[in-house]
């Protein structure tokens, strides 16, 4: 008290004598490395009411200093820089781009941006720097470990697959559980565009600057109504002053598949038939032409025929520079060719992106101006289909046939002569590597992304801004499917019986599909900001409104063959002749958000939002999501302040609803009693066209998600050494829609949607960058992240477990996985298996747990697949101009069911089917004959699926002033370089738990150039 | 002009901020259509929406093969006549699968049935999928006036107490939505065998009198009302206790007497792809190669007892065969003891059997060549050539005139009043003469006999189980068959099977229904 008291009056003093000595600074600030100007850097006198921020030349103007002034120069990406203002005149002051994470980020809250330091909520931001390195297609390949709390767990390596993100676990059983995606302030649409297989492949990853998650609801509580499962707000690249700027990049990468599935190659398989079904060896191969009654066997590899070595590439170039002398802007093109691992699986895309950030009326209105387009194209194949054919199919059998009856453009088929009716008919599996290489599926998307967003400063009061954001998100898709002359799945019949003239080949057109996607957004909102001594520091007031319609609309061309002619003619429905669809969903919001700073130490957020939904009956419609966070900056008091120890230091509390929506996966109007017209196959009483009425439910309103949120963030030891931040949470979703078994017979069908169930989610995460090294020749950084998460299924309404979605095995309709209250969601139910001495399964056999004699559904118990723990980790080493990355990725615990083990790993899977050709088997003794009922859900195929992947690592180096300013940067690397596991199969890592004909991801080495001049 | 801009961006601003879009959240469809509007557009819709609950018994969805009404694993497994065949006659003496789908060989080998066999859910769902949906008709249609209404209604309640019957026969229990409750969303009370049994003997003998003696082809006529009750009554004991033969004798003759069917004068007539026009289906399940195709009509039956290893497939208007079902010794036994006798049986019901490459004893039903196919159902014309199609066209025969003619005699054998026993003995002949088999006399009319006329005459036809129940002979160790109890030679099954166990789904979703004991 005395000290302070001393203090005051010292200033009390020393006043007047400031206000004398009241100066004007002007400078320009610099990029450290460039020595470009750095324009929109913030300018802050601290602990006055003095701000700017640098022009488009890096130039600022302070007035009204006084000596002993701490001015603070900040810029998201770079090292902040104080100056202590002592009458100084002109400064230039250079800022280093090497980012402190805790420092002054700016991170993006929804509809603004806040400072890192200054965020109540949980949030983390993932830079360009950080990103995954290497062969990228899509952005989520670069966060993937990245961010802690953010389980990205693609389908595998097709390209283009769905990437399945889910931030601190799942919170949503039906509806859509993915993070709401905002790229440059639009929200996008969670639903694809036909033929599009990932939601942020419309966007070049090479424009993106940074990620920033919100994971708890205090902040994601601005987006409301989509926020339930997390946010990911995507800022791309920005334009710069000065002299123009303009990058290349290029890179190569070569692709092939790591483990391959271990089935029987032709020796073992031919000697296996010959052991154990010797009745079955003249199935084996094929008839030798020249010595009637012998047969040929082949050793074909029908996993090595079906995958193959990838090229791929992607080049990009980027402009930034001014335009009318002051118009910062950027533009991009890209272009990109992956080639999958699986023959005929091409994808390429172009991309254009374009950036321009005017300003007009001295600032007062900023304009913001983004345009995104792409066009890509993929040859669409059934992959799942293609893999398990390949894996089913007899090793001794060709994949190329020259006898007669083998028609189909070279491909061996097996076909038998029908004697009625003289045709040669398919028998068997068909040919895999025919079916990849005679039909061709190119599925196209022109997508266009853009917004025009209007940041008005009131001339009459500046404190009131004025924001609308107009944003279009719009896709045309068309998918050709085509076969080629002689293709077997086009192989037909005419009238005749001769059977070397009555068949007949349908190339060409076999479906078609044009769809068109149209989304808006309107965002209109009142900034009113207020910067006030004493102890409410800080008063920001926000108000605004929400608009976004989604409509999904196309038409599709159906055929069908002609029995008596064998040709294949378009089908019509009359009732709906170009088959139809359309969809439409609409959203309205209001929000209101106030962030009040009191004594710049302690900082309050509190959100409200009013959602409605186009999905839900009008009386249920509207939804109210409150939320509200405290930050307390305590490096800021007293006791910190001084610390050596301790360079920063802020506490964060955290609660808040947030809602979703979205079950248009049970269609645009799930509430509505509505019917549809049957189709051409599906009528009945003759003369009659049948209306089917559909399921509904009207009864449907929003899920609520809880989330409460304690986080720490930290940066200690000499300035960055080790910073970071540790949150733990818990979440609590109710009203959970979900797809379950309805009471039977009381609703019109047998599963629809309803908000049935209950669910928690507790977890911790911690993030830590430590720079050990961070000298002028040489930084050595190494971050990482991990978090445990565990869900429980609190309630189900009137049940005690629902199947889960992605949970059943395949083929035989038995559900695997299901949500049962009290396990954790998506637990595997099954029996617990008995071993013999030599650690086999016995075969039907299973403990009896419940001990009452026999073995039932009551013998069960559930096994968590999803795992609880996973973890990033990578380091960035740079010694002069050597740079070397490497990012680590992987999971703790969590099962994976090795459907290969069920679907192949027993002995009389051999024996054929419905017809002559038989079926491959894993390779070596198995531990069955065959899988009985029970057996199917035994935990025996459970295996344990933690694994440690390398997920990228480059190295490379740079050459300065290559041409004048031009530097160059050559790499080469390598993406899913291996991976450390103990799961037999191929890749534990697998979003349903169920391992079944699984498209590898490829072990890629890519090498590339960067070129900026 | 800077000025003029600025205002024009206030403008635009506040325009913005002021917009409300609240009426935009009622967004309407384009495709689908709501029954106000649907019948505004043409009144004669509301016969395509009775077609369609028609359609719930053959197809699996209203978009062709590869769509179902009820969520399913494989559409194709979901359609209600392909669970009448798996559940009443795979679990039977007369048919066995070979697939081994899981489940599937549970049933062909009356073993190991539990409450996740899919296959049980499939039917169960399939009749909790035709009960709301026509009785949300029936309520709908109760608001409206549009032409032939009350004609309607009695065919939809006709459809909801066929649905409701297989729920009696199968499970023995289930709940009893009705137009009363429909609605209700917590879940209804279970509802004994005798209340569902005395719910649907109520409908249709209200029904009785709605439905005409003709109605167009496919569509419920007094006569399908009638045969329904008859079978109804003919089970009464198995179902309630209480046997009600005299009933069922009472609208088995109405049937027969009333209703203007003949027995068509060729047996194969009936389950070929032209037996639209056989006089002897009171009420079949219509197929069609184009506009009525499913994987589970009598495609199912033509082409899961088809297999190119050994047969002209072609020759039975199949282009593709699937190689599962072949029926069993159980079966063609009754026509003779060994392949020989079977080759020289006068009786053309004999001869529907592929016998060539395959062996008279099914030693393993998961070998194909083990047992014979059955050829009685086919997809080739009776009257004319026809080409194989991928899809059958034959109608199912679920009610026909020479199962009235069986079900009148088994009544005046089991003492029903009102019948004759020399009507009885001209009934079974008859059968018996149109298919070349030897008439038989008064002293061989007896119920062994008539259960096996019933094999030989309506095998595959979706009533076996229910007959062996009726018999006492399906449970217990007293009859025997093939694979029965998953033995070669068949073994004992307790009498919990005489009903199947309801689906865990069902159980999980409505709490208050109970399982079946023995599950």
């Amino acid at each position: 008290m005395k000290t302070i008291y001393k203090k005051l009056l010292f200033l009390f003093l020393l006043a007047p004598f400031s206000i004398l000595a009241q100066g004007t600074l002007t400078g320009v600030v610099l990029d450290k490395k460039s020595n470009q100007p750095l324009p929109g850097v913030n300018v802050v006198v601290q602990g006055a009411n003095e701000s700017t921020s640098s022009d488009f030349d890096g130039k600022f103007k302070l007035v009204k200093l006084k000596n002993g002034d701490k001015i603070v120069f900040s810029f998201i990406g770079y090292e902040s820089q104080t100056l202590n203002y002592s009458g100084q005149k002109e400064v230039t002051i250079s800022l280093d781009d090497s980012a402190n994470q805790l420092q002054e980020v700016v991170v993006q809250v929804g509809y603004g941006t806040a400072k890192k330091k200054d965020a109540t909520g949980s949030v983390t931001v993932i830079s360009a720097k950080d990103f995954n390195k290497g062969a990228i297609l899509t952005a989520d390949q670069l966060l993937v470990g990245k961010a802690t709390g953010v389980r990205i767990t693609n389908n595998g390596g097709e390209p283009d697959t769905a990437p399945n993100i889910r931030i601190r676990g799942i919170s949503s059983l039906n509806a859509e559980a993915s993070p709401l995606i905002v790229i440059d302030n639009v929200p996008i649409d969670n639903r694809l565009a036909a033929g599009q297989g990932n939601p942020l492949s419309l966007i070049n990853p090479n424009d993106i600057e940074t990620f920033t998650i919100l994971k708890d609801a205090s902040a994601t509580a601005i987006y409301g109504s989509r926020a339930s499962n997390g946010v990911i707000i995507i800022t791309t690249k920005k334009g710069a002053s000065g002299t123009p700027q303009f990058s290349y990049s290029a890179n190569y990468s070569f692709g092939k598949v790591g483990k391959l599935i271990d089935v029987r190659d032709g020796i073992s398989f031919a000697n296996f038939i010959a052991d154990k079904y010797p009745s079955l060896v003249d199935k084996l191969g094929i008839p030798d032409p020249n010595n009637p009654g012998e047969r040929i066997l082949y050793n074909t590899n029908w996993q090595d025929e079906i995958f193959r070595s990838t090229i791929s590439q992607d080049h990009n170039f980027s402009a930034k520079a001014s335009i009318f002398g002051n118009v910062p802007f950027r533009a991009s093109v890209g272009y990109n060719n992956t080639q999958g691992l699986v023959r005929t699986n091409d994808y390429s895309r172009i991309s254009a992106g374009f950036k321009v950030t005017p300003t007009f009326f001295d600032n007062h209105l900023k304009v913001d101006v983004n345009a995104k387009g792409f066009s890509s194209k993929k040859n669409a194949i059934d992959a799942g289909a293609a893999i398990g054919a390949a894996l089913n199919m007899d090793p001794t059998k060709p994949v190329f046939g020259d006898s007669p009856d083998n028609r189909f453009g070279g491909y061996y088929q097996e076909t038998f002569l029908d004697p009625t009716l003289q045709r040669y008919l398919i028998q068997g599996q068909i040919n895999p590597v025919a079916r990849l290489n005679q039909r061709n599926r190119p599925e196209s998307i022109d997508k266009f992304l853009g917004n025009i967003e209007f940041d008005y400063k009131m001339h009459f009061l500046p404190e009131l801004r004025a924001v609308v954001n107009l944003g279009i998100e719009t896709s045309q898709s068309s998918i050709r499917e085509n076969f080629v002359d002689g293709a077997l799945e086009t192989y037909q019949f005419n009238q005749s019986t001769d059977p070397t003239a009555n068949y007949l080949f349908n190339p060409g057109l076999n479906y078609s599909e044009r769809q068109t996607i149209d989304n808006k957004t309107i965002d209109a909102y009142l900034v009113y900001t207020k910067k006030l001594s004493g102890f409410v520091s800080r008063v920001e007031l926000q108000g605004g409104h929400n608009f976004q319609s989604f409509v999904n609309q196309g038409i599709q061309k159906r055929f069908q063959y002609n029995p008596d002619t064998g040709i294949r003619e378009l089908f019509v429905n009359p009732q709906n002749p170009d088959n139809r669809y359309y969809g439409k969903m609409a959203l309205e919001s209001y929000f209101g958000r106030a962030n009040i700073d009191l004594a710049d130490k302690y900082l309050l957020t509190m959100t409200l939002r009013a959602d409605a939904s186009s999905l839900f009956p009008s009386d249920r419609r509207w939804g109210y999501f409150p939320a509200a966070g405290l930050a307390w900056k305590m490096k800021e008091e007293s006791f910190l302040k001084n610390s050596k120890f301790i360079n920063d230091l802020k506490l964060r509390l955290g609660y808040g609803v947030t809602g979703n929506s979205d079950i248009r996966s049970q269609g645009y109007y799930p509430y509505i009693a509505l019917f549809s017209p049957g189709n051409q196959n599906g009528q009945y009483l003759p003369g009659v066209n049948v209306f089917s009425a559909n399921a509904f439910n009207p009864n449907l309103t929003w899920e609520k998600t809880a989330t409460t949120n304690i986080g720490l963030d930290f940066d200690i030891l000499k300035s960055g050494f080790l910073s970071g931040s540790i949150d733990v949470y818990m979440r609590k979703t109710t009203d959970l829609l979900a797809t379950t078994s309805f009471p039977p017979g009381q609703f019109l069908t047998n599963q629809f949607v309803s908000n049935c169930a209950t669910m928690t989610n507790k977890g911790a995460e911690v993030n830590l960058v430590a720079k050990i090294i961070n000298s002028d020749n040489m930084n050595w950084s190494i971050n990482g992240n991990i978090s445990y998460n565990k869900g429980n299924v609190d309630e189900i309404k009137g049940s005690t477990r629902i199947a889960a979605a992605g949970g059943g095995l395949p083929g035989i309709g038995r559900t695997l996985s299901y949500h049962a209250v009290g396990e954790q969601p998506q637990s595997a139910w099954v029996f617990e298996q008995v071993y013999d001495n030599a650690g086999q399964p016995i075969p039907d056999v299973f403990v009896d747990r419940n001990g009452d004699g026999e073995i039932t559904d009551k013998d069960k118990y559930y096994v968590a697949l999803v795992p609880n723990w996973n973890f990033g980790f990578g380091t960035s080493f740079n010694y002069k101009n050597f740079d070397l990355n490497a990012s680590f990725r992987g999971q703790l615990g969590g099962k994976v069911y090795n459907s290969a083990k069920y679907q192949y790993g027993w002995e009389q899977k051999v024996v054929p089917n419905v017809s002559q050709n038989l079926n491959n088997n894993l390779d070596g003794d198995l531990p069955f004959v065959t899988i009985a009922e029970n057996s199917v859900v035994s935990d025996y195929f459970l295996e344990n699926a933690t694994f440690l992947r390398c997920e990228s690592l480059s190295i490379g180096y740079k050459f300065d002033k290559l041409y004048k300013s031009a530097t160059m940067r050559v790499y080469v690397g390598a993406n899913n370089l291996f991976i450390l596991t103990k799961y037999s199969g191929q890749d534990p890592e697998n979003f349903n738990g169920i391992d079944t004909n699984f498209y590898p991801r490829p072990r890629v080495f890519n090498m590339g150039v960067n070129i900026d001049f | 002009m800077k000025i003029i801009i600025r205002n024009l961006a206030i403008a635009v601003l506040f325009s913005s901020l002021g917009l409300s879009c609240s009426n935009e959240l009622d967004t309407k469809p384009l495709i689908e259509q709501s029954f106000e509007n649907l019948l505004q557009q043409d009144p004669n819709i509301a016969k395509g929406l009775v077609s369609r609950m028609y359609a719930t018994f053959a197809l699996t969805g209203p978009n062709g093969p590869g769509s179902s009404d009820i969520v399913a694993n494989d559409a194709g497994e979901s359609a209600f006549l392909r669970g009448i065949i798996n559940l009443q006659d795979f679990t039977a003496d007369d048919m066995k699968n070979r697939w081994g789908d899981d489940g599937l060989d549970q049933l062909t080998t009356t073993s190991n049935w539990t409450q996740n066999n899919k296959f049980f859910r499939y039917l169960f769902d399939r009749v909790y999928y035709t009960v709301p949906q026509t009785t949300n008709l029936i309520v709908a249609l109760n608001n409206v006036n549009v032409p032939d209404k009350a004609l309607y209604i009695s065919e939809l309640r006709f459809l909801r107490s066929l649905a409701y019957y297989y729920m009696i026969d199968c499970f023995g229990k289930g709940v009893l939505l009705t137009t009363e409750n429909y609605g209700t969303t917590t879940p209804l009370p279970e509802a004994s065998r005798i209340q569902m049994f005395n719910y649907v003997e109520q409908e249709l003998l209200a029904i009785e009198d709605e439905l005409p003696m003709t109605n167009e082809y496919g569509r419920a006529n007094k006569s399908a009302c009638r045969m329904l009750l008859a079978k109804l009554y003919l089970n009464a004991e198995v179902y309630t206790g209480t046997a009600r033969y005299n009933d069922a004798l009472t609208y088995v003759n109405k049937v027969i007497t009333e209703g203007g069917y003949t027995l068509a004068p060729n047996f194969l007539q009936n389950f070929s792809a032209d037996n639209d026009t056989s006089p002897e289906i009171i009420f079949p399940l219509i197929a069609d190669a184009q506009t009525s195709q499913s994987y589970g009509n009598t495609t199912y039956l033509v082409n899961g007892s088809m297999n190119s290893d050994t047969m002209p497939i072609s020759l039975f208007g199949a282009t593709s065969g699937w190689g599962g079902h072949r029926a069993t010794k159980a079966w063609y036994g009754l026509f003779g003891a060994n392949a020989g006798e079977l080759a020289a049986s006068s009786d053309v019901r004999a001869s529907l059997f592929w016998t060539a490459g395959h062996n008279y004893e099914m030693g393993d039903y998961k070998v194909w060549v083990d047992g014979y196919p059955c050829t009685k159902f086919r997809n080739s014309n009776f009257f004319s050539s026809s080409s194989p199609t991928n899809f059958s066209s034959t109608d199912f025969p679920l009610f026909r005139l020479a199962d009235a003619y069986l079900m009148y005699a088994e009544c005046v054998l089991r003492g029903a009043t009102g019948g004759s026993i020399s009507q009885a003995l001209t009934y079974v002949n008859d059968v018996r003469a149109r298919s070349g088999a030897t008439a038989i006399t008064q002293s061989d009319l007896i119920l062994d006999f008539i259960i096996d006329e019933r094999a030989r005459e309506l095998n595959f036809e979706g009533h076996r189980r229910s007959d062996l129940i009726r018999f006492g002979k399906f449970t217990g160790g007293s009859y025997l068959w093939p694979w029965k109890g998953n033995a070669l030679n068949g073994t004992s099954i307790p009498d919990t099977y005489k009903v199947f166990p309801l689906p865990l789904t069902a159980l999980d979703a409505n709490p208050n229904l109970t399982q079946n004991p023995g599950y």
